[in-house]
């Protein structure tokens, strides 16, 4: 049987059991207690902007339908038909009023109530039989949306998505509230990448250590400005609650200055004013950060970057947002979207979207780079060997616990959380504790839901 | 005007007209369709026609159609 104590106390001593990324026990018990609890991101509400609008999600393998129903409204539910459990929806996306079953022919509307029930009479009996007055496909245990961004949790008992968010929605909001109107995305693009997902979600929190050396050919090449080793060390990582990233310390000058450093034009910049508070502004016009990759516990990941298009030393900024969804203990399908605000001009938005292009998505230089990387750790953190080695996840941290780099100052970071200057994996570590504490909660309790005998959901 | 007529002893709950035309089918607590609607306007006519044929049961008929 599987001790989570054997890895929860080394992970909090910032050692990495090496076989943690890829373990079948480690990933079942990922399964259980992380998967079923955290808020996971699912879609986003402008990929279903009109009625009757729809994407098919999963967490793990439990597979959503996500829809916007007659009234408006944002429905999350569990695809598994009430009678025999086939998969009502089969496409990837699409426009419907109602789900047909292809099994038996059981239909629901797009809100999940079942509509029809073929010879529910003859067959059933009618409601005596069957109740399907008030049936519906499972919604979500829990679901919240934040800046457009629709989550969901497994355990009904879930805190709110904006405390479990906590001071991170301070950080989301340099990437999905540019303006008052606030994102909207295309994708996701999907591929499959044989590594396991925690890797990715920890690069994104905070590896800024990689970047000089995994991406050097990039640098080489012209295409990128910052990482140069040197500039990289000049940023900030923070930690805000549930999730964490890292910054670029921009040259000196004012705020538009700044922003337009990173290619943003003016009416954009006019925008930001008007949308972020006067501590989201001072982040980037008093202090000089400017936010780089991010993740949110457990899997969800966010990256701003600014390239140079072209032949010119113009550069151009955009946002992508991806979701590592475990496939298994060694493989991983990213999904991976490109965002923009939805009031920026068409110009922008199309510049944009190439600069994304050629940085990440399946065909990215940055992507290409660190899945090479990713992928042979996974492959040798499956052997013998790699059960002894416990791997250094400790830069930044001295032997006694504290750190290298002093926290900063509220009028060096205006930002909430911790957050230090210079290279060290904090950022990892607040991850993996996170992951070490859901790991050793074990799963969470639930209780099972009966469909349509009336009288017997007391006695379950 | 094309008129509609169900006949819901006929009918079998299937709801295949509600999923082709939810502004003129419904279907009741007891899983039997209802009509939302009988006079059918031309524009409708095609529309709400190929709902009433998609019926597995043929308890739906658009007269004057
Ligand atoms: S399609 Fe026919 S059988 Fe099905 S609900 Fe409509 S009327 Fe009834
Ligand atoms: S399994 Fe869906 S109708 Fe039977
Ligand atoms: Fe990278």
């Amino acid at each position: 049987m599987f001790d989570p104590s054997d890895v929860v106390d080394h992970v909090r001593n910032g050692m990495l059991p090496a076989h943690i990324y890829n373990d079948s026990e480690i990933f079942a018990a990922e399964r259980d207690a992380i998967f079923s609890r955290s808020w996971v991101f699912l879609a986003h509400e402008s990929e279903i902007p009109q009625v009757g609008d729809y994407v098919v999600r999963r967490v793990m393998e439990n597979s959503f339908i996500v829809s916007r129903a007659g009234d408006g409204a944002v429905h999350a539910m569990f695809n598994m038909c009430l009678h025999r459990g086939m998969q009502v929806c089969r496409a990837e996306q699409g426009n419907a009023s109602h789900f047909r079953c292809p099994y038996h022919g059981w239909s629901y509307r797009n809100d999940g109530r079942i509509v029809g029930l073929p010879f529910h009479r003859e067959a059933y009996g009618g409601e005596t039989g069957f109740s399907k007055r008030g049936q519906r496909l499972l919604p979500a245990p829990a679901m919240d949306t934040v800046n457009g961004m629709i989550f969901v949790s497994l355990d009904p008992e879930a805190p709110p998505l904006r405390e479990f968010l906590g001071d991170f929605a301070f950080y989301l909001d340099y990437y999905t509230r540019q303006s008052p109107s606030g994102v909207e995305v295309l994708g996701p693009q999907r591929w499959r990448v044989k590594a396991n997902w925690k890797i990715g979600a920890e690069n994104f929190a905070g590896d800024m250590y990689h970047t000089p050396q995994t991406h050097a050919s990039v640098v080489e090449i012209g295409l990128f400005r910052e990482p140069k080793a040197e500039k990289r060390k000049d940023g900030a990582t923070y930690w805000a609650t549930s999730g964490g990233g890292t910054t670029y310390k921009l040259p000196p000058g004012t705020l538009e200055e700044r922003l337009r450093y990173v290619g943003y034009p003016d009416e954009m910049v006019e925008r930001m004013k008007g949308a972020w508070s006067a501590e989201q502004l001072d982040l980037i016009g008093r202090d000089g950060f400017m936010v780089s990759a991010a993740s949110v516990f457990p899997n969800l990941s966010l990256v701003h970057n600014w390239p140079k298009v072209a032949d010119s030393d113009d550069v151009l900024p955009f946002v992508s947002l991806r979701q590592w969804q475990p496939i298994s203990e060694n493989e991983t399908e990213v999904l991976s979207w490109f965002l923009v605000d939805k009031e920026a001009p068409e110009e922008f938005k199309a510049l944009s979207y190439k600069a994304y292009l050629m940085c990440f998505g399946s065909s990215g230089m940055f992507e290409q780079d660190d899945v090479e990387n990713w992928v042979s750790l996974t492959a040798t953190a499956a052997g013998t060997m790699a059960r002894r080695l416990l791997l250094n996840g400790r830069m930044g941290m001295l032997p006694d616990g504290s750190t290298i780099a002093p926290a900063l100052g509220g009028d060096e970071w205006a930002g909430p959380g911790e957050s230090r200057i210079g290279y060290g994996e904090y950022n990892q570590r607040h991850l993996m504790n996170r992951w070490a504490d859901l790991i050793e909660a074990g799963p969470a309790r639930t209780a099972a839901v009966t469909v349509g005998t009336p009288g017997e959901d007391a006695a379950r | 005007m094309p008129i509609l007529k169900a006949d819901a002893a006929a009918c079998q709950g299937y709801a295949s007209c509600v999923i082709a035309a939810d502004d003129y089918f419904d279907i009741d607590d007891d899983g039997l369709v209802v009509l939302l609607s009988t006079e059918v306007p031309e524009a409708d006519r095609e529309r709400v026609d190929r709902a009433a044929r998609a019926c597995p049961a043929a308890a739906l008929r658009l007269e004057g159609a």
